[in-house]
C-alpha cells in the first residue's frame, strides 16, 4: 500500500461514534447543498435562515413540521424494522396507500354517529391488516422462494399508486366524491377524522411516538427482538442456533407493511380527511428509507431525524418566497442519505494516519470492547 | 384488429424497450463484476434531465446522449466511492442514488430561467435507413423504421454478450464478480475493475435516460422515468445476467409499456390504471417465478461475489 491513510476495522464503535458520524454528516450534507445553492446563483446563508424560520421558529412552524413528521416517524419505522433484520422492505410508498385506502373505506364505512375512539381505532385496524397483506405479497414469496424484496416491494408500490388513481380518477368508486366536479374522494365524518392538537398538528404524532416506543422495547428488551437482531447480523447463526428465518421474515416485513399502513391512515384521516391520491403520493415512504438509514435503524433515533427531515420539507414551499425552487428540498434529502451512508464507513472503520499503525498492532481490539460486543 | 394497427405498436414497443435495453446492459457489466448497483431510476433520471439539456442546448442527438450518458457515469462512480472504497451496504448505496438522482434531477430542471419544464425538445431524431427499405409492409416500421440509437442498440448487445464471453476483459470482470479474491492473486485490480465496470453501467442508464427524454417523451417532467430503472433492475435478474436474455426482456416490458396505445386503437376498453400496472405486476411475477424454480435458478445464477465488497486485507 502506498497511501498514507491507514484504515482498520473498529471492532465496537462507542456511542459518540455512532450518533456523532450521522451528525457530521448531516452537517456535511448541509455544507455541500450550500455550496450547490451559491453555484446556482442563491444565497445560502439566506436559504437556510429562511428555512430554519418556516419550520422551526415558533409554534405555528412547530406544530406544521411536527404535522408533516408524523406519517414520516411511521413509515421510518417502517422502514427500520425491517432494516434491521436486512430486509430491505422499499414498498413503504404502496403500503401506505394501501393503508389510506383501506382507513377511508372504513372511515366512509361505519356509521357517522359511532364514537370517535371506536371509528379510528378500527380504521387503523383495518388499514394496519390491509397493509401487513399488501406487505406479505413480498414476504410470502421471501420466505419460501427468497425472491428479492427490494424488487418485489417495489413494484407492488406502483401497483398500489395505480390501484389508488384508479378509485378516484379512473371510475365512479365507493371513495370517490360523485357531486365534485374535479375528480376528489369523500369526505371522512367528523368522527372519523383524528382530533387536533393544535393547528394542523393532530393526535397521530401521539400514536406515532408510541409506536417508536413499542418497536424501541420490542426489538432491544425482548427475545423476539433479539432474534430479528441476531438474523441481521448473521443468518445463518441465526438458523444453527434454531431461529425460524422464515417465521421471522413473515412478521418483520408484515409488521413493517402494517406500520407503514398506519403512516396513510394517520394521513388520511388527520390532513387530506378523504382519500386524495395526489395529497397523499408524496414520496412519505421512500422518505421513510432515508430517515432509517440516517437513525441506523433505532426506533428512538427515527422520531428526531423525521423531525429534521420534516423541517427540511416544510420549509420547502417559504423558499419560492425568496425565489428558490421547491426542488431544493429533495436535493438536500438526497445529499444526507449520501453522506450518512458514507459515513458507515467511519463508524465501522478507524482512519488515521499511517503513524498510528504501531499502537494498532500492538493493542488490537481493546478487551473491554470485545467485552462489550459479546453483550449487546 | 387492423394489421397496421398492430404493426405500428410492435414499432413503438421497438422503440419503448430502447431506455430499457441500455439501462439493463449497463447493469448487467455492473453486476458481472460484482457490484450490485440499484440506483439505475436515479442514474436514468439524471442522465435524461442532462441529456435533455444538452440536447435544447445544441439540438444534437449525440451531444444529448453522451451528456445524458456522463452524467450518469457521475453518479454511478459516487456509487462506486461508497460501495467499492468505503465498502458500505450497496444496497443502501443504491438507494441512495435514487434519491440523489430523483432529487438532482428536480432540482436542476426547475433551476435557470426559464427552466427546462417549460423547454420544446430542439433534437431531432431521424430514421437511419433509406426510405424504401422503411416503405416495406409490416417489416419497414418494424425493423428498418428506426433511429441509429435503437439499431446501436442491438450491436451493443451482441458487443457485450462477446466482450463478457470470449476476451481478456470479460474474463477479469467475470473472474472479478465471481471470485475476487483469486482475481486479485492472479494480478487483476479489483477496484480498477469495479469502478469501470460500474461506470460503464451508468454510461448505460444515462443514454437510457437521455434518449426517454429527446426521443421518446419530448419533454423533461419530474420524476419522468416513473419506475423504468427499476424494471430494468428487475431484467437484470430475470435475465439471468444475459445480455440476449435482456434484450428478449427489454422488447417484451416495450410491449407491455405499449399495450395501452394498442388495446386503444383496437376498441378494447380496459382502464388506462390498469394499463400502467401491467409491467410492473409481470415483472413482481416474473421475479417470483424465477426465484421459484430451483433448477433454472441454479443455471442463471447470479454472480457470486455480487454485492460483496471486496477487502483485500480481510482476505
Amino acid at each position: 500500500m502506498t497511501s498514507a491513510i491507514q484504515v482498520t476495522p473498529r471492532g465496537y464503535a462507542g456511542p459518540g461514534v455512532r450518533f456523532g458520524v450521522p451528525f457530521l454528516a448531516l452537517v456535511f450534507a448541509l455544507v455541500v447543498g450550500a455550496v450547490i445553492l451559491r453555484i446556482a446563483g442563491n444565497d445560502p446563508a439566506e436559504a437556510y435562515r429562511t428555512m430554519f424560520d418556516s419550520s422551526l421558529n415558533g409554534w405555528t412552524s412547530i406544530t406544521r413540521t411536527l404535522a408533516l413528521a408524523t406519517p414520516l416517524i411511521l413509515t421510518g419505522l417502517a422502514a427500520a424494522v425491517a432494516f434491521q433484520m436486512r430486509v430491505y422492505n422499499i414498498g413503504g410508498e404502496g403500503q401506505l396507500y394501501i393503508g389510506a385506502i383501506a382507513g377511508s373505506w372504513v372511515g366512509l364505512l361505519l356509521p357517522e354517529s359511532m364514537s370517535a375512539v371506536v371509528m379510528l381505532s378500527a380504521m387503523i385496524a383495518v388499514g394496519a391488516v390491509a397493509g401487513a397483506a399488501w406487505a406479505l405479497l413480498a414476504a410470502i414469496p421471501k420466505a419460501f422462494f427468497n425472491a428479492d424484496e427490494i424488487i418485489t416491494t417495489l413494484m407492488l408500490n406502483f401497483v398500489a399508486l395505480s390501484l389508488m388513481n384508479y378509485l378516484i380518477f379512473g371510475s365512479l368508486s365507493f371513495w370517490r366524491d360523485p357531486k365534485r366536479t374535479v375528480p376528489g374522494g369523500k369526505r371522512l365524518p367528523d368522527s372519523a377524522i383524528m382530533p387536533s392538537l393544535s393547528g394542523r398538528l393532530h393526535i397521530g404524532i401521539i400514536i406515532a411516538v408510541v409506536a417508536a416506543m413499542l418497536l424501541w422495547w420490542l426489538l432491544r428488551r425482548t427475545s423476539w427482538g433479539f432474534q430479528v437482531r441476531t438474523i441481521g447480523d448473521s443468518p445463518r447463526a441465526a438458523r444453527y442456533s434454531g431461529m425460524s428465518v422464515r417465521l421471522k421474515t413473515l412478521t418483520v416485513l408484515g409488521m413493517s407493511g402494517a406500520l407503514a399502513a398506519i403512516a396513510g391512515v394517520s394521513e388520511v384521516s388527520g390532513v387530506t380527511k378523504g382519500l386524495e391520491p395526489r395529497a397523499l403520493a408524496t414520496d412519505i415512504g421512500f422518505t421513510g428509507i432515508i430517515i432509517a438509514v440516517v437513525a441506523r435503524n433505532n426506533p428512538l433515533g427515527v422520531v428526531p431525524v423525521s423531525v429534521f427531515l420534516a423541517a427540511i420539507a416544510t420549509s420547502g414551499s417559504r423558499l419560492q418566497s425568496i425565489g428558490i425552487e421547491v426542488e431544493v428540498v429533495y436535493l438536500l434529502q438526497g445529499l444526507i442519505f449520501l453522506t450518512v451512508t458514507a459515513g458507515e464507513f467511519f463508524v465501522s472503520n478507524r482512519v488515521g494516519l499511517r503513524a498510528e499503525r504501531r499502537a494498532e498492532a500492538d493493542g488490537g481490539i481493546p478487551p473491554s470492547a470485545e467485552l462489550a460486543r459479546g453483550v449487546s | 384488429m387492423n394489421e397496421s394497427v398492430l404493426v405500428l405498436s410492435i414499432a413503438s414497443a421497438v422503440v419503448a424497450s430502447i431506455p430499457i435495453l441500455y439501462a439493463a446492459l449497463g447493469e448487467i457489466i455492473t453486476n458481472r463484476s460484482g457490484v450490485m448497483n440499484l440506483g439505475v431510476e436515479g442514474m436514468m433520471l439524471v442522465g435524461a434531465v442532462v441529456g435533455f439539456w444538452a440536447g435544447n442546448e445544441t439540438g444534437s442527438l449525440t451531444a444529448a446522449l453522451i451528456a445524458g450518458g456522463l452524467a450518469g457515469v457521475g453518479l454511478a462512480l459516487v456509487h462506486a466511492l461508497l460501495a467499492v472504497t468505503l465498502r458500505v451496504d450497496q444496497t443502501v448505496s443504491g438507494l441512495s442514488l435514487v434519491i440523489v438522482g430523483g432529487g438532482f434531477s428536480s432540482f436542476v430542471g426547475t433551476s435557470g430561467e426559464p427552466g427546462l419544464l417549460s423547454a420544446p425538445n430542439e433534437v431531432e431524431v431521424n430514421p437511419l435507413l433509406p426510405q424504401f427499405m422503411q416503405d416495406l409492409p409490416a417489416v419497414g416500421p418494424i425493423l428498418f423504421g428506426h433511429d441509429i440509437v435503437v439499431y446501436a442498440g442491438i450491436i451493443a448487445v451482441f458487443a457485450a454478450t462477446w466482450i463478457l464471453n470470449r476476451t481478456a476483459t470479460g474474463l477479469s470482470l467475470r473472474a472479478v464478480g465471481e471470485d475476487p479474491a483469486a482475481a486479485d492473486a492472479a494480478g487483476i485490480s479489483v477496484i480498477r475493475t469495479r469502478y469501470a465496470a460500474t461506470a460503464i453501467g451508468g454510461f448505460g442508464a444515462g443514454i437510457g435516460g437521455a434518449y426517454l427524454t429527446v426521443a421518446i417523451v419530448g419533454t423533461w417532467q419530474n420524476g419522468l422515468t416513473a419506475g423504468i430503472g427499476w424494471i430494468a433492475v428487475a431484467l437484470v435478474i430475470l435475465a439471468g445476467w444475459r445480455p440476449w436474455l435482456a434484450l428478449v426482456g427489454a422488447l417484451a416490458f416495450g410491449g407491455l409499456n405499449g399495450l395501452g396505445f394498442t388495446l386503444q386503437l383496437a376498441q378494447v376498453d380496459v382502464p388506462s390504471d390498469f394499463l400502467k400496472m401491467m409491467p410492473f405486476i409481470a415483472a413482481y411475477l416474473v421475479v417470483i417465478l424465477v426465484s421459484a424454480n430451483p433448477g433454472r435458478a441454479r443455471r442463471l445464477a447470479a454472480p457470486a461475489a455480487l454485492a460483496q465488497p471486496y477487502a483485500r486485507e480481510a482476505r
